[in-house]
């Protein structure tokens, strides 16, 4: 290692361990007198290099932290109870819809049984024979068809049924007279079954109109919905 | 569900004070030496401290990515150089000469201090490519591979800058103590 070498290597790092500087160091009372030299100036520069740090900066780094965290913690707060708030406003809404919906849509059944007994013998005691053509006519404005004669028809007109123009027929049943409507789907109309009274009442969705069969015979309001499900059809 | 929804942010909330103890340790233990190389790059305190607000920051916000607490201190050089440089992306900023600044150190006697002052003169007037390895290796005790890997340098080209900054640094003081010889003589 020349002078050069040496001098360079030390003056880019006094604290050199390579053995060929230490060797140079021990060989040359020069050359140890140069690193203590350097030694020395490394010493000075740390000294000096160590200006005041201001006072209370560590306290200063710790407040903006905290503060920091505050805010972000704070916001993602909020964030999170305006996102409680909607999920419990949706969960309102949408459970009043579905619970508006059923309660909203009445019972086929209740108003068919209602209809009946508020009409009296209007209906019932109508003595006539409609033929399957004339039945149809009238079917003809809600789309539906009788493709055979199901019974005796006694009575077969428009009536208001919870104010959807519906048809209403009286019908010959296995033991009695049994009222039959065909209500097109125009309301919400929940299609059941229902007895109360004297009353028995069956109900029935087609695709555009429902049917709804009233008897005092449990019986026969069952059966008569069978064959007119049968019998009946509906093109939309 | 609640009681669930109450262990998770007790957790949470204990992961937290971790972060924030092993936050606190790290400044405590580096914020000075941060600050002093954040100084030596800038050479104003005020700018400085700045930088060191930013970097701690940063530092807080991706905490948990520093996984090895020996790699702290290298790792907040690195946040550090990457704000200083966003610095000078954002604004130029007219620099204080070293002069102007009042670097009182009581603690030394006058002599001492006047010797101190003088090296921080020269010191400051290193350019940036000398100063920065020169405190890398005076302040943080660095070694040429260590310094080599902070700066992103070959380790020759970070040897030769330390060999001419340390150069300057001597001629430096050398003229200045042939000025003061002139003077008395």
């Amino acid at each position: 290692m020349d002078d050069l070498e040496f001098r360079r290597a030390l003056l880019a790092d006094p604290k050199s361990t390579d053995t060929q500087v230490l060797d140079a160091i021990a060989s040359d009372p020069k050359k140890l007198a140069f690193s203590n030299e350097l030694k020395q100036l490394n010493q000075k520069m740390l000294e000096a290099s160590q200006i005041k740090v201001p006072d209370g900066l560590a306290h200063r780094l710790l407040l903006r932290q905290s503060m920091a965290q505050h805010t972000q913690r704070r916001s993602r707060r909020k964030y999170m109870q305006f996102a409680m708030a909607a999920s419990i406003a949706m969960v309102f809404g949408l459970s009043f819809v579905f619970w508006q919906q059923p309660s909203n849509s009445l019972s086929l059944s209740e108003h068919a049984i209602a209809h009946v007994i508020m009409e009296g013998n209007y209906a019932l005691g109508a003595n006539e024979d409609i033929t399957m053509q004339q039945v149809n006519l009238k079917l003809a404005r809600f789309g539906g068809e009788f493709t055979s004669q199901v019974s005796q028809v006694y009575y077969a007109n428009y009536c208001d049924f919870n104010n959807v123009k519906s048809l209403h027929l009286v019908m010959q049943g296995e033991s009695g007279k049994v009222s039959v409507f065909i209500v097109p789907h125009e309301q919400a109309f929940k299609a059941d079954n229902l007895t109360e009274g004297k009353w028995n009442s069956q109900s029935f969705d087609f695709s555009t109109a429902s049917l709804v069969v009233v008897s005092e015979a449990p019986a026969d309001a069952s059966s008569m919905k069978e064959k007119l499900v049968k019998s009946l059809i509906f093109s939309a | 569900m609640f009681s669930r929804k109450q262990i998770q942010t007790a957790s949470v909330s204990s992961t937290m004070t971790d972060k924030n103890k092993r936050y606190e340790t790290l400044v405590l233990a580096l914020h000075a030496d941060i600050f002093r190389y954040a100084y030596w790059l800038v050479r104003d305190k005020a700018v400085a401290e700045d930088i060191v607000q930013e970097t701690f920051l940063r530092a807080w916000k991706s905490l948990d990515s520093l996984n090895d607490e020996k790699a702290a201190k290298s790792w907040l050089i690195t946040i550090l150089r990457r704000e200083n440089a966003r610095r000078f992306e954002r604004k130029q900023f007219d620099l204080v000469d070293i002069d102007d600044v009042a670097v009182i150190d009581e603690q030394h006697s006058n002599e001492t201090e006047i010797e101190h002052r003088e090296l921080r003169v020269i010191l400051a007037s290193l350019s940036e490519e000398y100063r920065e390895p020169l405190m890398l290796q005076i302040v943080m005790g660095y070694s040429g591979d260590e310094i080599a890997e902070q700066l992103n340098l070959n380790k020759n080209t970070v040897m030769t800058r330390l060999f001419r900054a340390r150069n300057q640094v001597k001629e430096a003081l050398d003229k200045a103590n042939e000025n003061r010889g002139r003077k008395n003589g």
